[in-house]
């Protein structure tokens, strides 16, 4: 097990220094001068040459990456364009929102999509398992972006049940963490569907049906907790996906987090948040399966790590 | 494997996997959605009646329009009034009714570079006004032929991006999965690191460093195809690789890239075909998702998710503008997905009943 963990870990070194890479490129590779790109249109020629010496950018490329990479290990990512501030104090400000509106998005999927599917699986053929099912073939297509839109036409605009947009109460977090769930929702429903069925077809849960238990028991003590397995792992990548989809629906909820942060900074070109961000995003995620890998071998002892 | 066999009667059979496609309502369902969209894409300027850019200062946010089913003097037909906006901007109905007629002459127009030139239209109104179906957008251009228009664009995105992952991917997947070594080493790094950015922040990367617009868009979404592609081959090919047709082949004689596009190629096809009609509903999402961002197609291109974008700003006056786009985004989106579930049932034979 040890060694299973050192190996998954230096596993996640090279992929940690490709993501590196790719963001040290990103400005590198971007039509136009990197200075002028990390500096803001507007920038006077001594913070020009000031940029130019800190990032190394008269130096060869793989200087430039070392100066980059030690930088950024310091915690170092640079000075927002726009508002003068260091790139770590921005991202310190708007991801504990992402977390947030990820951290509810999670329970309102988890809330929806685990009953559905255990519906749907121990009525498989009927209406309810048909609805079930419909509904998440509709939720896995609906573009967050337009969910959202109608929750708020629906629901903010129409009803004025919760605030349109922006954060602070709980009430702010209802509507985008449905909007950002429901995708998520509808897959841990599909999933735990076919891991129930799955389950329901073994000898053990004919055995416990035999000795006759009840119905509720054999379901919620022999199959549901076997079935949770694979739909744990689902669960855990998810979290990862959902930080993708938060990207998204902060920006229709004018939801400060980190996603609105991204593309606010892309459209005003300050590109050192802009690297700041996508850094952030890609390692939260790189880490968030690291652990749900880890975590699998805890929850399920037949696995073996050799 | 998948070709028609001759029974004894000399008569083909269906093959069963063809068989197998149409039995779900839900594959149905798919395929009427897919074929849809695409006779719209493909026909867009007939199917509209207007031009997908042509603004109508008095039309603004007209809400999809009513249409009556009794002529002035009681005909029966399909018949419209007039709605405009007042110089104040209050809507105003119009008294007179005017029919709707089919395949009607209107404004020309040329698609396919010039391949197809007609003034023909699937239907319009007989008089001096708009007709709005769907409604009308913040400068009066006509929603419907909007959409109609924006349906070539995204299938030309999905096209041409689920191509690119196809081109770049499988080759990448096949050889590194089939020979291994350090090409292989090197290749899944690439592909882990890709995938690190989960789902549109890869083509968000990319987008941020190419620069927006609808090329960037096809590009950037088709690089983000390649890791999944290259990922799904590979993972196909290690399985095939072992197999005793290929050691048979091997045997014989053949070369490796013999093997690799007669041998191993054919029988990875299945899961390429599924995950290509899912792909399709990926990157047609992602294009609409940046264009919804502010970082895909810009103004005045009728692209869906840049559509929804800007009906936003007025969703609680004229909430029709956001909802269509939204409503042709989804149901493209889960015809794809559809097609991509039935075409897996179909093609996997463990599934099989």
């Amino acid at each position: 097990m040890t060694t299973y963990i050192a190996r998954r870990l230096l596993a996640v070194i090279p992929t940690l220094l490709g993501v590196l890479l790719t963001v040290f490129l990103m400005v590198r590779l971007a039509p136009g001068d990197p200075a002028q790109l990390l500096a803001g249109e507007f920038a006077t020629p001594e913070t020009l040459a000031d940029i130019r010496q800190r990032f190394g950018l008269d130096q060869p490329w793989h200087v430039q990456l070392g100066l980059y990479a030690a930088n950024v290990v310091r915690g170092d990512l640079g000075q927002s364009v726009r508002t003068r501030k260091p790139v770590a104090y921005e991202l310190r400000q708007y991801f504990p929102n992402t977390l947030r509106l990820t951290l509810g998005a999670m329970l309102v999927a988890l809330l929806i999509g685990i009953p559905a599917g255990i519906i749907a699986a121990t009525r498989p053929g009927t209406i309810f398992d048909l609805l079930a099912m419909l509904g998440a073939l509709i939720g896995v297509s609906m573009p967050v972006f337009w969910f959202g839109l109608m929750a708020i036409l629906i629901f903010s605009v129409q009803l004025g049940w919760f605030p349109v947009a922006g954060t602070g109460t709980l009430w702010h977090l209802v509507l985008p963490a449905i909007t950002l769930g429901t995708s998520t929702a509808a897959i841990l429903a599909r999933m735990t569907r076919s891991a129930m069925l799955e389950v329901l077809s073994q000898d053990y849960i004919r055995t416990a049906r035999a000795k006759g238990l009840a119905g509720r028991v054999v379901i919620f003590k022999h199959a549901l907790r076997n079935a949770l397995i694979p739909v744990v792992t689902i669960t855990g990548l998810q979290f990862g996906g959902l930080l993708e989809g938060a990207v998204i629906t902060e920006t229709v909820f004018a939801w400060p987090g980190i996603g609105q942060l991204l593309v606010g900074s892309i459209l005003a070109r300050d590109y050192p948040v802009v690297q700041g961000a996508v850094l952030l995003i890609a390692v939260a995620f790189i880490l968030i399966n690291l652990i749900v890998d880890l975590l699998y071998g805890a929850i399920d002892p037949r696995i073996r790590y050799d | 494997m998948t070709r028609s066999v001759a029974n004894a009667a000399g008569k083909r059979e269906t093959p069963r996997w063809r068989r197998r496609l149409f039995r779900s309502p839900l594959a149905i369902a798919g395929f009427t959605l897919v074929g849809i969209f695409v006779l719209v894409a493909a026909f867009a300027p007939f199917i509209s009646p207007y031009s997908p850019v042509e603004q109508n200062l008095r039309g603004t946010y007209v809400p999809p329009m009513r249409i009556e089913l009794r002529g002035p003097e009681g005909q029966p037909g399909l018949w419209v009034r007039e709605v405009s906006r007042t110089p104040l901007g209050a809507l105003e109905v119009g008294q007179e009714l005017y029919p709707i007629r089919f395949f009607v002459r209107g404004e020309p127009w040329v698609w396919w570079g010039g391949l197809l030139r007609s003034d023909l239209h699937l239907f319009g109104v007989d008089g001096p006004i708009k007709f709005y179906l769907l409604g009308s957008d913040e400068q009066g251009r006509d929603i419907l032929s909007r959409l109609a228009h924006g349906a070539w664009i995204s299938l030309s995105i999905g096209l041409i991006a689920v191509s690119i992952g196809l081109f770049i991917g499988v080759p990448l997947g096949l050889l590194s999965g089939y020979f291994g070594g350090t090409l292989d080493l090197v290749t899944q790094r690439i592909v882990e690191v890709m995938l690190s950015f989960p789902g549109i922040l890869l083509a968000i990367v990319l987008v941020a460093t190419l620069g927006t617009g609808l090329t960037n868009v096809m590009i950037a979404v088709g690089i983000a195809a390649i890791p999944v592609y290259a990922r799904l081959v590979r993972g196909s090919v290690l399985a095939l690789r072992e197999r005793e047709f290929v050691e048979a082949s091997r045997a014989l004689g053949n070369r490796n890239r013999r093997i690799l596009l007669w041998h191993i190629l054919p029988n990875s096809l299945s899961p390429i075909i599924v995950q290509s009609s899912l792909q399709m509903a990926v990157a047609i999402l992602f294009a609409a998702g940046l264009g919804f961002l502010g970082l895909g197609a810009r103004p005045p291109e009728p692209e869906w998710g840049l559509m929804l974008a800007r009906g936003r700003e007025y969703l609680a006056t004229a909430p029709h503008v956001a909802t269509f786009p939204g409503l042709a985004i989804m149901f493209v989106t889960l015809g794809f997905n559809l097609l991509g579930d039935a075409l897996r049932d179909a093609l996997d034979p463990r599934t099989a009943q």
